[in-house]
């Protein structure tokens, strides 16, 4: 449903600037070059290849660069063929920082259960998600998630294992009711240009083909608050956004700045947050008490932004539709 | 005296069981007491509910005799199940709303609520055995039925906090980044406007081939022709407003804008 939306996005961009000035529609930021996945090749104290759309490429390893992977790890205990993001040395792409590998997170509404398998709706343009709670982590996920229950909210970050992905680490404090018995919320009567809360991410290409599939870097975000009566379509299941946030369509951009770091960046919006839109939570990053999630940042972006995946969110301040 | 304060309790009440249907129809998301039932029957219930509200105050204007007898006794037990409903959803959730007006009842029930629909169940058993309809009461309607209705109008308004919860979203309407437009309504905006009309020859169709909203605007892209190029003739429509700013641009459906107007 949203390839073709997508594929105008950019003429919608390039047509609102026209209509509202440049500042309403920004160009948006490409890809830093100190961000970079695909499927590790090799890898050795010293060096580490992987192979990426734009090719094969090696990277220098240092005493400094730290390995995640379900925890942190160190170089040995990754293995070629995995899925890998590279958040290198900006200024020294060559010179690795950070890795993660086989990195997933499950977020939406638990639609079945089965022993400690979950099966979880990921929003009305996503396929569902298998997620599997291992003994080991269902402590850390049920103080957290209290209710592994079909109708009730879940958010976790894991490593993918095949079609699944094993939940490690809670992303987010369950509401204590199912999704649709969410109190409503009062209507929002404040102006809505600069708003800030929680940014997650999510991962367009699920973990699949990063060596070839460009997608896997894209820089923009799923909106929570997308147009119902446009892009999202008849099937649209997101809810309203406890964020005040102006409804937008595909292919609009919005400025995104993390809090936590203060680094921002112009993204596109390339997908429906859905799954997003029914979390109204905090994140504790940075102290901040602004709520509610105000987008789903693609995973190249959320690096990008100076985000920690593994923490699951950051703070950031979204502005978005100044004509 | 007694019979004029009983024939004003019809009014009232129609009024109110009206305004209700009407609350609940207009924002149709389960509130008060229909979230005590399972989910899949809110919804039809919300709906039911209005229905039966919207019958009872038909029912209490023009029908007299027997079947006036039924739907004022109907009415009486509406809100006596009503009055229960309320205690056991201030029990059950203290901070839900009556949902007595629909999405306006967002104050928790409390003793405001419960006053009121007691004060409504008196009225409607008051009614119970009066002769004729609301309507024959109203022809035949005294200063005196005047002044009693305007005194117990005025006793249900100090007990709604609706009214102040309406009278904000007047003053503050949820602002036009937020909201929700349908299409046709901007379809029909846009082409009231003069840029339509001063643009109408160039479309080809006058259905939009991609339509897209950006915070305060909606816009459209229609496919059009200038002689022998293919264009795009673009517009933004403003989102409030009675009267809103449109702006439009014909641009080469290959390389970009090349003509840009608007109006106030």
């Amino acid at each position: 449903m949203a390839a073709e939306p997508a594929a105008n996005g950019h003429d919608r961009r390039r047509l609102t600037a026209a209509l509202l000035g440049p500042d309403a529609a920004p160009e948006p930021d490409r890809t830093p070059a100190h961000v970079v996945r695909g499927t590790l090749t090799d890898i050795s104290p010293h060096m580490l290849g992987l192979a990426a759309p734009e090719g094969d490429r090696r990277f220098i390893v240092t005493p400094q660069t730290t390995f995640w992977h379900g925890g942190e790890r160190t170089a040995r205990e990754l293995r070629p063929g995995q899925d890998v993001l590279l958040r290198c040395v900006p200024g020294a792409e060559l010179v690795v920082e950070r890795v993660w590998a086989d990195l997933a997170r499950v977020t939406g509404v638990i639609t079945a259960v089965d022993g400690d398998t979950l099966r979880v709706a990921a929003g009305h343009d996503r396929a569902p998600v298998t997620a599997v709670v291992p003994y080991r982590a269902s402590g850390r996920i049920r103080v957290r998630h209290p209710r592994l229950e079909e109708g009730y909210l879940f958010d976790a970050v894991g490593v993918r294992d095949g079609d699944a992905v094993r939940a490690l680490v809670p992303a987010t404090t369950q509401p204590p009711y199912p999704v649709v018995e969410t109190p409503p919320r009062p209507p929002t009567v404040r102006q809505a240009a600069r708003v800030t809360g929680t940014a997650s991410w999510y991962d367009p290409v699920l973990g699949r083909d990063t060596a070839a599939d460009a997608r896997g870097t894209l820089m923009g975000l799923a909106y929570p608050a997308l147009d119902r009566t446009g892009d999202c379509g008849p099937a649209c299941d997101r809810a309203t956004p406890c964020a005040p946030l102006p409804l937008l369509s595909l292919g609009a951009t919005v400025r995104l700045t993390n809090e936590c770091t203060r680094t921002a960046a112009v993204l596109p919006v390339v997908a429906c947050g859905a799954a997003a839109s029914h979390f109204c939570d905090r994140c504790a990053a940075c102290g901040s008490q602004a709520s509610g999630r105000i987008a789903e940042l693609t995973l190249a972006a959320f690096v990008a932004l100076g985000g920690q995946p593994e923490a699951g969110c950051c703070t950031a301040t979204l502005t978005a539709g100044e004509p | 005296m007694i019979d004029a304060l009983r024939e004003t309790q019809v009014w009232l009440l129609a009024a109110v069981l009206l305004l209700g249907a009407a609350a609940k129809a207009v924002d149709r998301t389960a509130q008060g007491p229909a979230v005590l039932l399972p989910v899949r029957l809110r919804q039809p219930f919300t709906r039911l509910h209005a229905a039966l509200e919207a019958v009872l105050a038909a029912g209490l204007m023009v029908l007299s005799g027997a079947a006036g007898e039924v739907v004022r006794a109907a009415t009486a037990a509406l809100f006596a199940v009503a009055l229960v409903a309320l205690l056991r959803l201030r029990r059950r959730d203290p901070e839900l709303g009556c949902g007595c007006f629909g999405g306006l009842s967002t104050e928790p029930v409390g003793w405001r609520s419960l006053t009121r629909c007691a004060l409504f169940l008196g009225a409607a058993a008051a009614t119970v055995g009066l002769p004729g309809s609301g309507w024959a009461a109203l022809a035949d309607a005294t200063p005196r039925h005047g002044a009693l209705l305007a005194v117990e109008a005025a006793v249900v308004a100090a007990l709604s906090p609706e009214i102040r919860e309406a009278w904000r979203r007047l003053r503050s309407p949820v602002p036009c980044a937020l909201r929700e437009v349908s299409r046709g309504r901007m379809l029909r905006r846009l082409r009231a406007s003069g840029e339509w009309r001063e643009r109408r020859h160039l479309l080809v169709s006058t259905e939009p081939a991609d339509t897209w909203r950006h915070a305060c605007w909606w816009l459209a892209r229609f496919p059009g022709r200038d002689g022998e190029r293919s264009v795009d003739v673009v517009f933004a429509v403003e989102v409030s407003g009675r009267r809103p700013e449109v702006r439009a641009l014909v641009a080469d459906a290959a390389v970009g804008a090349v003509d840009a107007g608007g109006t106030g």
